[in-house]
């Protein structure tokens, strides 16, 4: 394998067991040169876990650490090239900003000067020239988790993991540091690993994703991928879907025939992808809510169509969100530009159309 | 609601109702206000002023004389070099070897944390005098030691102080120290580890640099206590001279010079008071917090040899120090004379005048435990809920009132009150007096804290609703503040029980009390009902440790640290 196409980081059947608590499973995954992957799902999954056995704090049960190709599982945590942020970002409050950021060349005895120079770099990168002498206390918490963040970097470490750096700040600056952090990852080209379970975040920033749920992986993939293809319902209810419905294969269909599931709704009609599916198959439809249609009452004569009763109808600017009630199932629909259907209310009955293409989950 | 409120009442008498009850209201705050700050400055503020005026005052008026015979005499100056050398030497000790044991109780081997810190909190539970005992039992002129190896030393002197003060206060220090070592963000550790810091360098560039503000309050704290505390310095001081115990010889001795008394009781306030001024004012709410969002805790790491193994050591030797005391001293009170008569007896503990005393400590504890709590609670209410002027000046008192040596407000008692109207020497009453006020402050504190978890809101919202201010009183603030009375309780008892520098000086022949006998007894060398009457104190103050600690956990109030038996 060349230098070129070999992972940055390669974790190979990872275990880890905190008494009785099975935290890891054996966890294998890749992560590739400047690359950023976020390790996604909900506490208590093990993703916080797996990054201290990759940043050396906490020490895997069984399994490989291979960074850059070296073994690391023995190594402590400053000989690995790794740096971790924690999410509180453990700033030293008794130094300044730059005293933070040179902290670690300072005991490396790097010289002064270089040592000035280094910490101007990152203040600059970081996007806070001039406030190297401020006091920590007298920062944002953005600004520290910039300081955080350059600190990290000073010693221009392999890989750099993240720990639900975002969570501590409010709801908008994480919307804005999230950009910026990604900015910075890029224009370093540093490899970085991200912990969190807010799924818009980890889609938004990361290249790829690693759902994990209960101390295994539950899928890897893009942003993309994940979200149109989740692999198990554990993914999909976690990414944000809400309907899913249960259903029974009853006829496969053709390339040009669509196949048609029996579900609580009724029988659907259901272009087939590659899914290889057989007929009395038991899947899951999984059905995204900005792809229901809704209009006012009337014949449901078209494909999927049925007939329902509004529950819910919140009105959020630039989409409404009912929830309707079909055959005592109830479906979320998120509805863009009501201008031509107009605006239902609660109980109002309405006609509700499912789209053919759906993605279907083996169970 | 409101259409029902008003349904009845017009609008304008329902507000003039109100406004009664808020004029009443107002008034009952100010006037027990008023009372307070009355028993406040009569108990507390009038002898100190007492012993002052006793200090200028001459045969015929003003006079400086007293202070002049002080700075000319080297015996006096000298007492007073004596005890800040003391002071100096005790404090650093017990800082430095509270931080050692500190960092082994919380970054060291997990297996050695909870034995050690159970250990170095152990003398918490037992009189600070215990060490003078052991001392003696040990290295006294018939100590075992002494003997064992036909050594050629006394312990009575300077070294001797400084062994037991030392160990006295280190749980103080320990605990001061440790408190604020255990909130320190172990991720921040984890940081400099990972930008390539060795341990040594974590602690010298971390670690110290954070903990100083925690350890400067120790340092202070510990200061004061030591050149204040009266029992080990009374016991162990043979021929050196120092302030406290010099107090109680002039004033009761054959010399009964009050006035040289009361300069030396303004010499041992003077760094009291410099000392106090420091605390509040110049590192009050200074401090890093470095626990921002939820700590992880690290994995233990393991400790650089050259660190541990000498924080070991001196973790461990400490540690040895203190339950040899506890053994010895248990040893002194079942046997006949320890050393010497080592056979089984069970007659120290039985013996009659220390029951008597222990009876008689146990009844003014009591009492004084009761109205320190009522009073600090009542303190804490017209502090937090009342808005006339002067409310600081009244926490401000009974701080000052906790803080002061215990052997000041002993003589100041004796001179303010020795007279009508207020004639109390030689009543119980004035005994329970001044342990209630001397650490009442606790109390408030405690209800202070709790009243400012309720916010006014919660009253108002309770008069809203129809309750009288009485009926608000009773069902919303007592519940409230009664941990903080129970927690104030407790404290006040179990000081007064081991208490012994106020009251050596008001007690009268008929009731004596427990820690009085105690030393009275190890002076004139009767080392076996001495140690039993500790023991029995000891498990007093024991039992009522466990009770603080299911209180405050039941609370949420953590101790006040500072307290000790001065």
């Amino acid at each position: 394998m060349n230098e070129e196409s070999r992972p940055m980081l390669v974790l190979r059947e990872i275990y880890k067991t905190f008494g009785s608590v099975k935290a890891l499973k054996g966890v294998s995954s890749e992560v590739g040169k400047g690359e950023l992957v976020t390790f996604l799902g909900p506490s208590g999954c093990g993703k916080t876990t797996l990054l201290r056995c990759i940043g050396g704090l906490a020490k895997p049960d069984a399994g490989d650490v291979i960074l850059d190709g070296e073994i690391i599982n023995d190594l402590p945590p400053d000989k690995r090239g790794t740096q971790m942020c924690f999410q509180n970002y453990a700033l030293f409050p008794h130094m300044t900003v730059a005293e933070n950021i040179g902290y670690g060349p300072q005991v490396h005895k790097w010289k002064k000067k270089r040592i000035r120079e280094r910490v101007e770099e990152l203040l600059h990168l970081v996007l806070l020239e001039g406030m190297g002498d401020r006091p920590i206390d007298k920062l944002s918490g953005g600004q520290q988790q910039r300081v955080a963040l350059a600190r990290a970097l000073a010693l221009e470490p392999k890989i750099l993991l993240l720990d639900e750096p975002l969570s501590n700040l409010d709801a908008n600056l994480r919307v804005l540091m999230r950009a910026s952090l990604r900015e910075i990852q890029k224009r370093v080209n540093i490899t970085t690993i991200f912990v969190t379970h807010d799924q818009f975040e980890a889609m938004s920033i990361s290249d790829r994703l690693v759902v994990m749920h209960d101390g295994i992986v539950e899928q890897i993939g893009t942003p993309g991928e994940i979200y149109e293809k989740p692999s198990s319902e554990f993914v999909a209810s976690f990414i944000g879907y809400v309907n899913i419905l249960n259903g029974v294969v009853r006829n496969l269909g053709s390339e040009t025939e669509p196949a048609v599931i029996s579900t609580e709704l009724g029988d659907l009609q259901v272009l087939r992808s590659e899914d290889d599916i057989e007929v009395n198959q038991r899947v899951f439809l999984i059905i995204r809510p900005e792809t229901i249609q809704v209009r006012p009452y009337g014949e449901a004569t078209g494909i999927n169509e049925f007939k329902s009763t509004v529950i819910t109808s919140m009105y959020g600017g630039s989409t409404i969100k009912y929830t309707v009630d079909i055959q005592g199932k109830n479906i979320v629909i998120d509805q863009f530009d009501p201008s031509n259907v107009g605006i239902f209310g609660i109980g109002e009955k309405v006609t509700v159309g499912i789209p053919q293409n759906v993605h279907i989950l083996k169970k | 609601m409101n259409e029902v409120a008003e349904a009845g009442i017009p609008r304008s008498s329902r507000a003039l109702w109100q406004s009664i009850k808020d004029f009443v209201a107002a008034r009952t705050i100010s006037t027990t206000g008023i009372i307070l700050f009355l028993l406040l400055a009569t108990f507390l503020l009038w002898p100190l002023i007492a012993v002052l005026i006793k200090s200028i005052a001459g045969s015929e008026g003003f006079t400086l004389q007293h202070y002049q015979n002080f700075l000319t005499k080297p015996y006096y100056y000298q007492s007073l070099i004596n005890t800040l050398i003391l002071g100096v030497l005790t404090t650093s000790v017990c800082i430095g070897v509270g931080f050692i044991i500190s960092y082994i109780t919380i970054r060291g081997p997990r297996f050695l944390r909870k034995p050690l810190k159970m250990l170095a909190l152990l003398p918490l539970i037992a009189p600070p005098y215990i060490f003078a005992l052991s001392l003696i039992i040990l290295l006294g002129r018939n100590g075992i030691i002494t003997k064992a190896l036909n050594l050629n030393l006394s312990i009575y002197g300077f070294s001797g102080c400084v062994i037991a003060q030392t160990l006295a206060f280190l749980p103080l220090a320990y605990l001061m120290i440790e408190n604020s070592l255990s909130t320190l963000n172990p991720n921040l550790e984890d940081s400099a580890a990972n930008l390539g810091a060795s341990q040594g360098k974590i602690l010298r560039s971390i670690i110290i640099p954070l903990v100083t503000p925690g350890i400067l309050k120790a340092a202070l704290i510990v200061f004061v206590m030591a050149i204040s505390e009266f029992g080990n310095v009374a016991i162990l001081c043979g021929r050196t001279p120092f302030l406290a115990p010099d107090i109680y010889t002039i004033v009761t001795g054959i010399e009964m010079d009050f006035s040289m008394g009361s300069v030396l009781s303004m010499f041992l306030i003077l760094p009291c008071a410099v000392i106090f001024v420091i605390q509040n004012y110049l590192i009050k709410g200074k401090g890093y917090t470095t626990i921002l969002g939820k700590p992880v805790a690290a994995e233990p790491r393991r400790i650089n040899p050259a660190i541990l193994i000498p924080f070991l050591l001196v973790s461990i030797f400490a540690g040895g120090l203190v339950l040899l005391t506890f053994g010895i001293v248990g040893m002194g009170t079942l046997t006949n004379i320890v050393g010497v008569d080592n056979t089984f007896t069970l007659n120290h503990l039985l013996d009659w005048r220390s029951n008597m005393a222990m009876m008689n400590s146990l009844r003014i504890s009591l009492l004084s435990g009761f109205f320190g709590a009522i009073i600090g609670v009542l303190l804490a209410y017209v502090i937090v809920r009342g808005n006339f002027r002067g409310r600081t000046a009244l926490e401000g008192i009974a701080i000052a009132g906790f803080t002061l040596p215990g052997t000041v407000l002993g003589i100041g008692y004796i001179f303010a009150f020795n007279k009508p109207p207020l004639l109390l020497t030689g009543t119980m009453m004035i005994l329970v007096i001044n342990c209630a006020f001397r650490f009442l402050a606790v109390g408030m504190e405690a209800g202070i804290n709790k009243l400012h978890q309720l916010s006014i809101e919660v009253e108002e919202a309770s008069l809203n609703l129809g309750a009288s201010a009485a009926t608000t009183f009773r069902r919303i603030v007592l519940p409230i503040v009664f941990p903080a009375f129970m927690y104030g309780f407790m404290y006040v008892f179990m000081t007064s029980m081991v208490s012994l520098s106020a009251v050596i000086f008001l007690v009268s022949p008929g009731q004596n009390l427990a820690s009085v006998f105690i030393f009275q007894w190890a002076n004139y060398g009767y080392i076996g009902l001495a140690s039993a009457t500790t023991y029995k104190l000891i498990a007093i103050v024991g039992a009522s440790l466990a009770i603080i600690q299911a209180l405050s956990r039941w609370t949420g109030l953590r101790p006040t640290a500072g307290g000790g038996g001065a």
